[in-house]
This record gives structure tokens, sequence and C-alpha cells, in this order.
């Protein structure tokens, strides 16, 4: 067949160009217009956790003298006082406020995530690659842990040992590496038959290597899918927590510690106190469920 | 069939075992003993009151009586803060009124749930399947405690319909219900409608569908069960969050459950009914992963024993 001058342009800038897993990936991420939305949301609530403070009137601790005791007369949004999304039952900013309860609420997102994704990864892909009596122990504790009741557990360190933020960290990320830890194993199963691990074997690589620069970059598609929808589910985690007031402490917030406190003034009629963090709270794990979707769709070899 | 039973009884008994142990090491190794307070006692006094709850034996000691106490007699030992009440009587008080409204909650999210994946999934691409899609898709960011407040303000403040809180008669179950099931409801809704898409293009449904079958038949007794796997091992972990969740509704509407006996100890730091409590929800969730685990091998022909 002849082809005409365009047409072979078009072939060779194919065949030149060459289109990596990658790239593939990503045009077909952008061509989702749900995972877009979730791509636009989300940079919206990390600017707004990120600049935001720029625009605030008061800071995160201020009592506003004027308002207070007066809450629910004159502590409403409004732009005169400075108070954009109002003020609190005790005259705090409410502003300031989500803008720190939604910093806390995303770095306890991603942290709690990156640590799951870091042992969950390693101890799949060890029990994986070992195989046999050992993985057969690994992934059979696997079972019993999760099976563990873990949000209690997860409250019972934070009273026993502070409620501290790098307890609520560590704890949230220790908590949730189980499915990741399957997710990876089977992957790794797969992989490690292949002929490029053979050959590192054969080329007696010892086996730490071949794990991590071998098979785990193999699984980066995989592990982002998942670490991806793993950061809002820590982040209803934390959410909960801090709901039940057993999160964060004061002066510093998250968005289900405001969340918490709006609920428990909805009586007297402060309805801003619970619905903007309830707003930010809602976009945020829109955002983040639309993108690791989108990512799903784009990079998980298993749905295509 | 037994030896499949036999089978996940064995990991279940080791597991509902690591809890306790695990629990016990945690409230052991915590900074402070149940008597640490800022009045400082007497060390006599101390010694007297760690003897007495047997807190000066070794280690494994401890643990043992511990044990042995849940497996021989059901006894959680004594609660740290009340002096006068058991572990067992705080978490009987609570327990029933936590059964009723979860088991309420599990069937209404069970039921709503598989009916509304059912109906997207037989009218594919209809204004219903819509309507289903956008619903599990928004329930999704409606967890239990955002659910309560919005519930509270739409039915109690402005409404006046329903009573905000408490544990007296039906009409104060029904928010709580509704609270706890919502976003599980949503996410059973989204399963059953994809793996209901999925059967309903397998060979069995149009062979069904081939020799005559009314659609309502091929639906209710070709396509349903081969499409509630996915459902069943779903349940499980839905089982735990909704335990999880019944401490939301507990503190919200003042229910009474174990949730708030949970966090009135966790506040207290009364480590005898936050372990009670812990292993309790533990033994629960083992017991109903068994029963998901049944039931799974009941369904799935695959599954060999």
């Amino acid at each position: 067949m002849v082809m005409t001058s365009e047409q072979r342009v078009e072939a060779g800038e194919i065949v030149g160009k060459g289109r990596s897993p990658w790239a593939d990936a990503r045009r077909r991420f952008f061509r989702n217009k749900a995972a877009l939305m979730g791509l636009v949301i989300l940079g919206f609530v990390v600017a707004f956790a990120l600049f935001g403070g720029y625009f605030a009137q008061w800071s995160n601790e201020e009592l506003d003298y004027n308002v207070m005791g007066q809450i629910v007369e004159l502590g409403g949004p409004s732009i005169e006082s400075g108070h954009y999304f109002g003020t609190d039952d005790l005259g705090r900013d409410l502003f300031a406020r989500t803008i720190q309860g939604t910093q806390i609420s995303l770095a306890v997102g991603l942290v709690g995530a990156l640590i799951a994704c870091i042992v969950g990864t390693l101890y799949g892909a060890v029990a994986g690659y070992a195989g046999g009596r050992t993985d057969g122990i690994m992934m059979r504790l696997v079972d019993i842990f999760m099976a563990v009741p873990y949000m209690f557990v997860l409250i019972l360190l934070l009273v026993m040992y502070g409620r501290s933020i790098t307890i609520l960290f560590a704890g949230i990320g220790l908590i949730s590496w189980m499915e990741m830890a399957r997710i990876v194993r089977g992957q790794t199963l797969t992989i490690k038959g292949r002929e490029f691990v053979e050959a590192a074997r054969a080329t007696g690589v010892s086996a730490p290597v071949i794990i991590l620069r071998h098979i785990v970059p193999n699984l980066l598609g995989v592990i982002a899918v998942y670490a991806t929808l793993l950061v809002p589910l820590m982040i209803l985690t934390e959410s909960f927590i801090s709901f039940l007031g057993l999160g964060v402490q004061e002066p510093l917030t998250s968005l289900g510690a405001l969340i918490s406190e709006g609920a428990g003034t909805i009586a007297y009629g402060t309805t801003w106190q619970l619905g903007f963090p309830l707003l930010f709270f809602c976009l945020t794990l829109f955002g983040l469920f639309f993108v690791g979707d989108g990512l799903r769709d784009a990079l998980d070899p298993k749905d295509r | 069939m037994l030896s499949y039973i036999l089978k996940r009884l064995a990991i279940a008994i080791p597991t509902l075992l690591v809890l306790i142990v695990i629990s016990f090491l945690l409230m052991h190794s915590a900074p402070g003993g149940p008597f640490t307070s800022e009045r400082e006692l007497p060390p006599q006094v101390l010694a007297n009151l760690n003897a007495k709850y047997g807190l000066d034996d070794p280690l494994w000691k401890q643990i043992g009586s511990y044990m042995w106490g849940i497996v021989s007699d059901f006894d959680f030992g004594p609660s740290f803060v009340y002096k006068d009440r058991s572990v067992n009587e705080i978490i009987a008080q609570g327990f029933p009124i936590t059964l009723t409204y979860g088991l309420l909650s599990f069937a209404v999210a069970v039921i709503v749930g598989v009916s509304l994946g059912v109906a997207a999934a037989v009218r594919h691409n209809s204004l219903l399947d819509y309507v289903a899609v956008g619903v599990s898709i928004g329930a999704q960011v409606l967890p239990n405690f955002v659910m309560a407040p919005i519930l509270v303000l739409v039915f109690t403040l402005w409404l006046g319909w329903l009573p905000g809180g408490g544990w007296q008669g039906p009409e104060y179950w029904i928010m709580p219900v509704i609270a706890l099931s919502t976003s599980f409801m949503a996410s059973i809704a989204r399963i059953t409608r994809s793996s209901m898409l999925e059967v309903l293009t397998s060979n069995h449904i149009r062979t069904a569908r081939a020799k005559g079958l009314p659609e309502r038949r091929v639906i209710l007794r070709h396509a349903l069960k081969p499409a509630m796997l996915p459902v069943i091992s779903y349940l499980g972990p839905a089982f735990v969050a909704m335990i999880t969740g019944s401490v939301v509704v507990d503190i919200y509407f003042s229910t009474g459950g174990i949730g708030k006996a949970f966090v009135d100890s966790a506040l207290n730091r009364d480590y005898a009914v936050m372990m009670g409590v812990t292993i309790l929800v533990g033994a629960l969730t083992i017991f109903f992963n068994l029963v998901v685990d049944i039931l799974y091998g009941w369904i799935d022909p695959k599954i060999r024993y």
C-alpha cells in the first residue's frame, strides 16, 4: 500500500517517539472527565490550604472580642468583619481555622498513605518474592491483623501514649498497610516469574536488591493507584477520631474536629460552623476519590 | 464443608488470642498505671491496690489470668475507674442497644443497597441507573459523622419531625440507622451494580434467556446468586466499619450503646473497659468474618473445602 507523505510522517512520528506506558496512562487519565474534574477540585482545595492564609484577616488562635457572646447575631460570615466564613463559638475566625484544618487533614492523609505504602509494599514484595512457607506465614499474619478492629486499637494507642500528632500519623499509617501488602504480593507473584528477574538472579544479584531495584519499580503504577485511594480513607479515619474529640489537640484542628464543633453547636443556629468545614471535607474527598478512580482506570492493567 | 469451617476456625481462634495479647501488652506498656492521678497516693496504698487487681504479678501470669477469666467465665475483670462496677456490667448495659440499631442498619444497607444496585444494572443507562450511580457517589463522602449532624439539622431543628437524641422508642431509631447505613448502602449498591452488569453478560444468563425464562426469574434465580459474591466479601469489612461507626452514633445521638462506654473509658483512661470493648468487637468481627466465609463457600461452587 502506498502511503501519502502525511501518513508516513504520522507513522514515522509514532515509531520515532514511541509511547511509554506512562504516556499512555497520562493520555487515558486526561481523557477521563470525572478524573479531570477531581483534579481541578483537588487543586482548588490544595491551593486553599496553602495560600488561603494570605487572605485571612485573623489568625486561627485570635479571639474576636467584638463578636464574643453574640456569635449567633454577629459571628456569621461577612466581608466587613473579615470573618469570611464567620467565627466559631469562641469568636475565632473560621476561615483561618478551616485553612488550618484542611492542612492537617491533607497532611494526615498524605503521611498516613505514605507510611502505609512503604510498609505495605515492602511487606508484600518480600512475602511474594520469598514465596513458599514464609509467604504463607506472612500472609496469614496479614489475615489476622485485618480482623483486628483497628479504629479501637488506634484510639487505645492515642489514649495511652498521648494525643500527639506523630502518634496519629504513625498509627493511621501502620493500621492500613495490610490491603496494600496483599495487592503488592499478588503483583509480585506474577512479576517474579518474568525473564528479567530470572536474569538478575542468574547473575547473582542479592534478593533485597532484586526486590528494590527490579520488582518494586515495576509495581509503581499499582502502588500509585492504591496510594491515591488510601489518602481519602486516611482522611476519613483521622476525621472520625477527631470527631470523637480524640484526635489533634487545640489550637491545631482538623476538618473532622471542626465538623465535630460545628455539629455540637448547630442547635444554636450557627449553621456556618458546620457548613464550611463540611464543604471542604466533601470537596477534598470528592476530588481524591475521582482522581483515584481515574488513576485506576489509567494505570491498573487489570481493568484495561 | 465441615473441614472448611474447621479450617476457618483454626484462623479465627489465633486471631482472637493475638488481639487479646496485643491489647493487653499495649495497656501494660502505657505510661502511667490505672491509679495514676493528680493526687499522689501513698506507696502502701498503691501497693495494696496493685495487689488487689493482680498488677504486681509477673506479666505472663497477668495475661494468663486475664485470658482465663474471659474464656472460663466471660469475665473482663473490674473497671479501673468505677470501683463498684465490672467491665461486664458496663458492656452489658450498652450492648443490646448497639445490637438493635446495628442490625437494623446492616439490614437496611444490604436490602436497600442490593435492590438499588440490581435495579440500576437491570435498567442499565436509564434515568434510574444514573440516579443510583449519582446517589452512591454522593453518599461515599457522607460517612456517619457527617450524616449525623446533617440529619439532626434537617429533621430535628428545621422540620421538627424526629427527636434529636435518646433511646426510648422506634422513632429514636430512625436517624441513627440512616446515619449509620447510608455510606454502606451506597457502597453495596455500587458493588452490586457492577457485578450484576458483569453477570448479566455471561453465558449462563444468555442460555436462561434463550430457553425462554421470564426476565424476572432470570434475574432473581440465575443472576442474583453469582452477582452476590463480591457483595458478600464486602460485608466483612462493612461490618467492622459499622461497629466503629456506632461509636459516633452513640456519641452524637446519645443512644447509650457500647460506643459511649468506649469513648468515656478512653477519656477516663479506664483501660479495662477499653480492652473489654476492643476484644468484644474483635470477637464479633472474627465471628462475622467466619459467617461470611461460610456463606461465601456455600454460594461459590468454585471454592473447594
